[in-house]
């Protein structure tokens, strides 16, 4: 699976008054897509502080101490602000835990959503054209090394095609977009119509002109060359002419018959043209630009017209542009091998300058320009998937160096401000008196560790390279191109996707009725007041999706909700991210949300991770006992004993504990807890624990009576209610 | 529990109505001297709004709260509905009526406009005065205990008689109920320490002697779990767990008989939150508390209540003993309510189907109005005949 985000040896404090909080101590963890990792703990226990970090809005008074978080192959903590603005709500957002404060009181509803839209709107429009025509102009350049090396005729021709690919891709665009709008507003009103004609035979009928009028503005839409066309049209146009006035007088004298037989009408021609098949624009695009036609010819169906344009635009182009293409990619793609195996090289010669007892500031320094350079120039600029590992070698090979020399300096006024004080000290202490705090240990780093560093991180690239050069054979440059073509595809819509006002407030009606939220159009013009509870959290919902990001995170999304509301936005938060691919950082302190959301979870403790696994993992299978004591602490349904509540507070992290963090709390604590801090120790490929039971040495303890009688109880209603 | 327990508050077709919207629409339900009633729903279905209206933080628009006994809120909308009902019922039939029949109407109206104002104005005395019937009660009874006593008594026995009569004039009934809020943040005054804040009540009442106030103070705190040192600090020193429990101090410090925990752990982590829950049920246990328990958290409310109260949009639509209620759930919302519960087991969960609940497609009340009625003993549930005959079907 596609890995989205890798946080790596994360590592966050902060300053205040009282002196330094170590809010997060060194926690790894990975994101694939279309994933969802829980991250549970108590408050304090750093989880919001991370999915901050990942966001890049942590407060002032942070210190990142150290750790990577690499999304799309940048480093998140390194990148500058400028480059983050395209990052933060676009491809990484976030719903908040409290509605109420996380929307603005006195702007309205339909602002709140539109007000990115527009804004993110003009930026995306320029990216998608850069990363478009990059693209293109990379592939057209390609395609002249692979095939025209010295024929200028040929690569005329090639640049041609690549031109004419241009061309007609912005015609199928221009076709497809009033289609769009059409089918969706044809599928907003079938619901609706059905919920109104619910209504008029139940006789509850509220606010009736309102929702007529509107589903007389979406039936008029849905009016289309391919949507709803011909004689149906027709019948559409005359069902809808009298309707409003058909309500007023049904309103007045309860005489509902009519409207309900327009509607039944209106509704029949949706429903049906709601299957039929949609018709291949992009191939259709390509016919009206080059075959010379002002017309589309007119076939039985929709499938034989598809085949028909298909078969056209294979015949005299398609066909021959993959092909070009493939070579080009082969091409391409066999250039960036050859650089690999030259980046090898250079790696293991540059490798030497780093294997000196001692480094030397300016070789080092010079080392590393010329193997950032070489890497980079490994990349192969038609691979749309990027190489993270290739992308964050030279920022953090400079990082470890800068460190390196750093420390030189650093550790030798440390050195010097430790012999000052304890000189100080002892000098106190000589005199018999008690002197007024500690001498502050003197923090070295130890320059050997940062080498070994910077070593393992060449090791690590040569092995990568070795690697992508043995896997050769094994790629399919087929799917690859089609992969490419797609992509191109997906650019150039956002090229002409132009976000007017009244183009935002579609999107964003739409946007609220995804997230489930009735009649978008009058709650558009509301008041955050005017919602409830669960409606502002669809909001919210609904404001982080309208970047398209490829990362959510929920900070507690549910927990100012009830049981009702928070299943509804669970289920819908679940349906999204099936929908549109979306990786979720669920972040919460009730393990019993997550059960139904999360493929993995991680527990969290005083900074550090202490569990880690599948949630089968975690709930059938915990190891540690800060998980057995959460599970226990929470009443289920036939609980009936005093529930075992973790004894105490989470300790304070100005002076995190020496040993397990846990330990205090833990009635499974053992000498070795106070002492020293346990490891991650492996159970399964997918499940981890910190915990010294797991220890060959440790006694052998079982998962606390609560757990085992639970999961021996849920499985019997599982069968129960299977039967 | 005990069933022939005696009843400590009884609330009779309660309605709040707050301008058009109907927070809470018709509400009756007894709590038994002892128990924990558990009142459940999603939020704005009312249930908060039962909690304020019994402790009389909004006055009711109709119905009545007896508590002990003695009618502490009545409201007076109800009556005035039929009068104006009496009166427009005469108008329509005494059109086309012969004259003799007529004036038996009239009279007939005429009387009950009277008594209806009668009951109209004694509501409105309730409603103001039943703090001060309890307040008479108390002084007289203080009365009688010091009456031989003060023949021949020496000054600190008068003293002591005077301090008490005092406390007696100023005690209000309603300090015998005590509410737990939701958030254990702004419920606490930042500006008073600790001490202040849970003394807050006693001093109100009357309590004069600093050395009695710090006493029970620093009782109430162990009670909760703090210590002594607490006393003296301000309420951000504290966790959100620590709060909760000061929270509690300052309620049972009043030595009530009855406590409204409105989400008391909802704020709350779930670690924190089993300390609480235990901290109450211990309290109960010791002091016999009686709890009138709010929360939207099924499974705390399951665990913790002996009977459970169903809302929905500010109706009661079942109540039974929590058992009952998860064994045997009959209100199609309930069970859309229940089936909405997280359990903690991923292969349970991912089966799991919430059942969605549409009143409009639930019910046809069109005709039939529906009413709140017994099915089994102790089974209460809103219906109409058919649904009443279709729920006794699905009890056998």
């Amino acid at each position: 699976m596609e890995n989205k985000l890798h946080v790596k040896n994360l590592t966050i404090s902060f300053r205040t008054s009282n002196g330094k909080v170590q809010a997060v101590r060194g926690i790894d963890f990975d994101l694939a897509k279309g994933e969802t990792l829980a991250i549970v703990g108590e408050s304090g226990s750093g989880k919001s502080v991370t999915s901050k970090a990942i966001l890049g809005i942590l407060a002032g008074n942070s210190i990142v101490e150290g750790g990577e978080i690499i999304y799309d192959g940048k480093d998140l903590l390194k990148i500058p602000e400028d480059e983050f603005h395209k990052i933060r709500g676009d491809k990484i957002a976030m719903i908040f835990q409290d509605p109420m404060s996380s929307l603005n009181p006195i702007i309205k509803i339909g602002k709140q959503l539109t007000e990115a839209m527009l804004l993110k709107g003009k930026a995306r429009q320029k990216e998608s054209r850069a990363t478009f025509n990059a693209y293109l102009k990379a592939l057209n350049e390609a395609m002249i090394k692979a095939l025209a090396k010295d024929d200028p005729a040929k690569a005329k021709a090639l640049t041609k095609k690549c031109k004419d690919f241009d061309t007609f891709e912005y015609k199928h665009l221009d076709l497809e977009t009033p289609y769009h709008n059409a089918y969706q507003a044809a599928s907003d009103a079938v619901p609706e119509i059905k919920s109104i004609l619910f209504e008029i035979e139940k006789n509850a009928f509220t606010d009736p002109m309102e929702r007529i009028k509107q589903v007389k503005k979406l039936a008029l839409d849905s009016i289309n060359e391919w949507v709803v066309f011909g004689a149906k049209a027709g019948a559409v146009r005359v069902a809808t002419e009298t309707i409003v006035n058909d309500t007023k007088l049904a309103k007045k004298y309860g005489k509902w018959e009519t409207v309900s037989k327009n509607l039944e009408i209106i509704l029949g021609v949706l429903e049906e043209a709601l299957t039929f098949d949609m018709p291949n624009f992009f191939s259709m695009g390509y016919y009206l630009t080059f075959s010379g036609e002002k017309e589309i010819p007119k076939l039985a169906s929709v499938a034989e017209l598809n085949a028909y344009l298909r078969k056209y635009l294979d015949d005299n182009f398609m066909l021959s542009f993959i092909a070009d293409a493939k070579s080009a990619i082969a091409y391409s793609a066999e250039a960036s091998y050859k650089e690999m195996l030259e980046a090898v090289i250079c790696l293991k010669k540059y490798r030497e300058v780093f294997e000196a007892e001692k480094l030397d500031k300016k070789t080092a320094y010079e080392a590393y320009q010329a193997l950032a350079k070489e890497v980079m120039e490994t990349v192969d600029p038609l691979n749309t998937v990027k190489d993270t590992m290739v992308y964050t070698f030279g920022t953090g090979l400079k990082t470890e160096v800068d460190k390196y020399f750093g420390a030189i300096v650093k550790n030798a006024s440390e050195t010097k401000r430790y012999a000052k004080q304890k000189a100080e000290y002892d000098r106190i202490v000589a005199k018999g008196k008690t002197p007024n705090g500690e001498v502050v240990p003197a923090s070295i780093t130890d320059l050997e560790l940062v080498r070994t560093n910077i070593l393992s991180q060449i090791d690590r690239m040569i092995e990568h390279f070795e690697n992508l050069v043995a896997a050769k054979s094994s790629r399919d440059f087929e799917a690859e191109t089609i992969a490419l073509i797609d992509f191109l595809k997906a650019n150039a819509s956002g090229i002409v996707n132009k976000v007017t006002k009244s183009m935002a407030k579609a999107k964003a009606i739409k946007l609220m009725k995804e997230v489930g939220i009735s009649n978008p159009r009058k709650r558009y013009n509301q008041y955050p007041f005017e919602f409830s509870g669960g409606m502002r959290q669809r909001i919210v919902i609904a404001i982080a999706l309208a970047a398209d990001p490829d990362i959510l995170i929920c900070d507690e999304p549910t927990t100012a909700l009830d049981v009702t509301i928070q299943s509804q936005i669970l289920e819908l938060i679940n349906k999204l991210k099936a929908e549109r691919q979306l990786s979720i950082i669920f972040i919460t302190h009730d393990l019993g949300v997550v059960a139904n959301m999360a493929d993995r979870i991680a527990v969290m403790y005083a900074g550090k991770i202490v569990e880690y696994g599948t949630s089968e993992d975690i709930f059938y299978r915990s190891a540690h006992p800060y998980t057995w004591a959460l599970l226990s602490s929470m009443p289920d349904l036939d609980t009936n004993e005093k529930l075992d509540a973790i004894p105490g507070t989470p300790p304070n992290m100005i002076y995190p504990p020496v040993g397990d963090a846990f330990a205090a709390r833990n009635k499974y604590a053992m000498q070795i807890d106070f002492e020293r801090q346990p490891p991650m120790f492996k159970i399964t490929d997918s499940h981890y624990a910190a915990t010294w039971l797991l220890h060959p040495d440790a006694p052998k303890i079982d998962p606390p009576k609560t757990i085992t009688d639970r999961i021996a109880r849920m499985k019997e209603r599982r069968v129960e209610e299977h039967e | 529990m005990n069933n022939n327990a005696e009843t400590l508050l009884k609330v009779e077709h309660l309605c709040q109505y707050f301008g058009a919207n109907r927070a809470v629409d018709d509400v009756s339900f007894e709590i038994k001297k002892g128990e924990v009633f558990g009142l459940v729903g999603e939020s704005g279905c009312g249930k908060t709004t039962t909690g304020r209206s019994i402790i009389k933080l909004y006055d009711i628009t109709s119905g009545n709260i007896f508590f002990k006994g003695i009618r502490i809120g009545a409201g007076i909308r109800s009556y005035q509905e039929e009068i104006e009902n009496a009166k427009k019922n005469y108008k329509e039939k005494s059109a086309n009526a012969s004259p003799e029949e007529s004036a038996r109407m009239k009279k007939e109206l005429d009387a009950l406009i009277a008594a209806r104002k009668e009951d109209i104005k004694k509501a409105r005395f309730d409603q103001k005065n039943c703090d001060k019937e309890y307040a008479k009660k108390l002084v007289a009874e203080v009365k009688a205990k010091y009456e031989k006593l003060l023949a021949n008594a020496t000054p600190e026995v008068k003293k002591e008689y005077k301090d008490a009569l005092r406390k007696a004039k100023k005690a209000k009934l309603a300090t015998q109920i005590q509410m737990i809020f939701q958030d254990p943040i702004a419920s606490l005054d930042p500006r008073m320490t600790v001490r202040e804040i849970i003394a807050e009540g006693l001093i109100i009442r009357g309590e004069r002697d600093q050395k009695v106030i710090d006493e029970k103070v620093y009782q109430m705190l162990e009670l909760v779990g703090l210590v002594r040192e607490h006393a003296g600090r301000y309420p951000h020193e504290f966790s959100g767990g620590q709060r909760q429990r000061i929270g509690v101090a300052r309620a049972i410090i009043m030595n009530p008989e009855l406590i409204i925990a409105d989400e008391p752990v909802s704020a709350l982590d779930v670690s924190i939150q089993a300390q609480v829950i235990n901290l109450l049920g211990d309290l109960r246990h010791d002091l016999g508390l009686t709890i009138l328990f709010i929360a939207h958290d099924l499974s705390v409310v399951k665990y913790f209540s002996d009977r459970i109260g169903v809302m929905y949009f500010g109706k009661m639509v079942e109540l039974a003993t929590s058992d009952e209620l998860f064994k045997n759930p009959l209100h199609p919302y309930t069970k859309s309510l229940l089936s909405a519960i997280p359990l903690p087991d991923p292969i349970y969960e991912k089966k799991r189907k919430r059942i969605q609940y549409n009143r409009l497609a639930e019910h046809d009340y069109s005709v039939d109005k529906p009413t709140f009625r017994e099915i089994t003993p102790g089974h209460f549930v809103e219906c109409n005949d058919a649904e009443y005959a279709k729920y006794e079907s699905m009890v056998e």
